[in-house]
C-alpha cells in the first residue's frame, strides 16, 4: 500500500502544473486517505466547486456529518453526471477521497460508488493545485 | 488506489495502440490551405477519443506533453529559469502549496496557463483573419487578429495582446502587453509586466496539436522558458458555464490556515 501511494505520487507529479481553482494540497491530507459510507444530506452543484454532505454513522452509532468537496457542475456535466437525478438526498454512497489538515469533517472527495455498483469522479486527484512533489525551480 | 493506478497504466497501454493506429483521419485544412484550427479541444492530454474517456481515471490531463509522445510517460519539465531572488519567491509558493494562486481569487488565468488547462476544454474558431480563442473555464476569450501589429496604447491584462500569422503549418501568435497578476502555469511562476510570449500551435493530425510557448522576461527569467503541451480534439464536446464567484469559499478557509500555516507548509 504504501508502495502505490508512492507511486501514485509521482505519477501526479510527472502530470506536471496541472493547477485546478484552488490549492487542494493547502487544504486537504493526501497522507490521510479516507473511505466514507454514508447517506446522502444535501448535494450543492455549485462554482467554483461543488459538495456532497454525507451523515456517516462511526462504530459506536454516533452520526456525524461529512463536507465533501468537488469539481464544479461544468466538468460533472462532462463526466457523466446529472445534477438532482444522478446523486439525490437519501441515497447511500460510499466515498473515497482525503481529510482536511484540520481534523474536521471535511474531505475532498474522489471516487463515489453507488448502490448499484457504478462509479463516478467527484473531485480531482490527491494534492492537486499544490505543485506535485518537486518544485518548478528545483535543479 | 489501486483502481486508479490500474487506471493509469491501462490508459498508457490503449495510448500506445491508439497513437500506432494508421486509421487517424487526416488534417482538416481551410480555404486558404492552412491547418483549419476550428473545434473544441483538451489541452494537456495525448489521448484521442471522447472527454470521458479522458476524464476516466488519469486523464486528469494539464501538463507538460512532450513532442511525439508515444505513451511513456511525460517528459520531466525543464527547471524555470528564474534569477536566483525570483527563484526564491517562487519556491515559497510552492513551500505553501500554491495557496497564492491567483486563479483562487477568481482571477483569470492568463496565457500560456489556460492553454495548458487540462480539465476544462478551450474552443478555437479559425477565420482567414482572425483566430478566436474561447476558454470555458474563467470565460477567457483571446481574439487573435492575423497579420496585424499589436495596438500602440496598450494597457496591462491578464490575457494580453495577441497577434497571430502563419508560418507554414503552424500558426504563431504573439503576445504581449501583460500584467503581473498571473501565473506562467506552474504553482509560483508569476512573471512581470515585460512578460512577452511566442506560441506555436502545430496541427499534427486530426486529433492533435503540439503547443509550445516560449516565455520571454528579462526582469525575472534568466533565458527564455519553453512551455509544451499538446491539445487534443473532443468532439461532440460544447462549452459549458464556470462562474467562480458563485460560492467562492477559498480566501475565508485560506484565511484561517495561514494563522496556522503549520500545518501544510512544507
Amino acid at each position: 500500500m504504501k508502495f502505490s501511494w508512492l507511486a501514485l505520487v509521482c505519477l501526479i507529479a510527472a502530470a506536471g502544473p496541472a493547477a485546478a481553482h484552488h490549492s487542494f494540497g493547502a487544504e486537504y491530507d493526501a497522507n490521510k486517505p479516507i473511505t466514507l459510507t454514508g447517506v446522502v444530506t444535501r448535494v450543492d452543484w455549485m462554482n467554483p466547486h461543488s459538495f456532497i454532505y454525507l451523515d456517516v454513522k462511526d462504530a459506536n452509532g454516533v452520526v456525524a456529518n461529512w463536507k465533501l468537496e468537488g469539481f464544479p457542475p461544468n466538468v460533472l456535466y462532462r463526466t457523466g453526471w446529472k445534477r438532482a437525478v444522478t446523486l439525490k438526498p437519501g441515497d447511500e454512497i460510499i466515498v473515497t477521497g482525503w481529510r482536511a489538515r484540520d481534523g474536521t469533517n471535511w474531505g475532498h472527495s474522489r471516487e463515489v460508488t453507488f448502490r448499484d455498483g457504478k462509479k463516478l469522479f467527484f473531485g480531482p486527484p490527491a494534492g492537486t493545485g499544490d505543485g506535485g512533489n518537486v518544485s518548478p525551480v528545483a535543479q | 488506489m489501486k483502481t486508479i493506478l490500474t487506471g493509469w497504466f491501462l490508459s498508457a497501454a490503449l495510448l500506445a495502440q491508439t497513437t500506432a493506429n494508421p486509421a487517424t483521419p487526416p488534417m482538416p485544412r481551410d480555404a486558404q490551405g492552412h491547418p483549419d484550427l476550428t473545434g473544441v479541444w483538451q489541452p494537456g492530454s495525448t489521448r484521442p477519443g471522447t472527454w470521458e474517456e479522458a476524464n476516466s481515471g488519469g486523464g486528469f490531463g494539464g501538463g507538460p506533453v512532450g513532442r511525439g509522445a508515444r505513451g511513456g510517460p511525460p517528459p520531466r519539465p525543464e527547471p524555470a529559469p528564474y534569477q536566483d531572488w525570483a527563484k526564491a519567491k517562487v519556491q515559497e509558493s510552492f513551500n505553501l502549496r500554491g495557496i497564492d494562486d491567483p486563479q483562487a481569487r477568481c482571477l483569470m488565468g492568463g496565457v500560456p496557463r489556460s492553454s495548458t488547462m487540462g480539465l476544462f476544454p478551450m474552443q478555437i474558431v479559425q477565420t482567414p483573419a482572425q483566430v478566436i480563442f474561447l476558454y470555458e473555464y474563467f470565460h477567457e476569450f483571446r481574439v487573435v487578429p492575423l497579420n496585424a501589429k499589436h495596438p500602440d496604447d496598450l494597457e496591462p491584462a491578464f490575457m494580453g495582446d495577441s497577434v497571430g500569422h502563419w508560418e507554414g503549418d503552424t500558426l504563431v501568435v504573439d503576445v504581449t502587453g501583460f500584467n503581473d497578476k498571473t501565473w506562467i502555469g506552474p504553482v509560483g511562476s508569476f512573471h512581470s509586466e515585460a512578460m512577452h510570449l511566442i506560441e506555436r500551435y502545430t496541427r499534427v493530425d486530426a486529433n492533435r496539436v503540439n503547443y509550445e510557448a516560449t516565455v520571454e522576461d528579462p526582469k525575472v527569467l534568466t533565458k527564455p522558458w519553453i512551455i509544451r503541451t499538446s491539445m487534443m480534439l473532443r468532439p461532440g464536446t460544447r462549452l459549458r458555464e464556470y462562474e467562480c464567484e458563485e460560492n467562492n469559499t477559498d480566501l475565508k478557509r485560506y484565511e484561517e490556515l495561514l494563522k496556522n500555516e503549520s500545518l501544510f507548509r512544507r
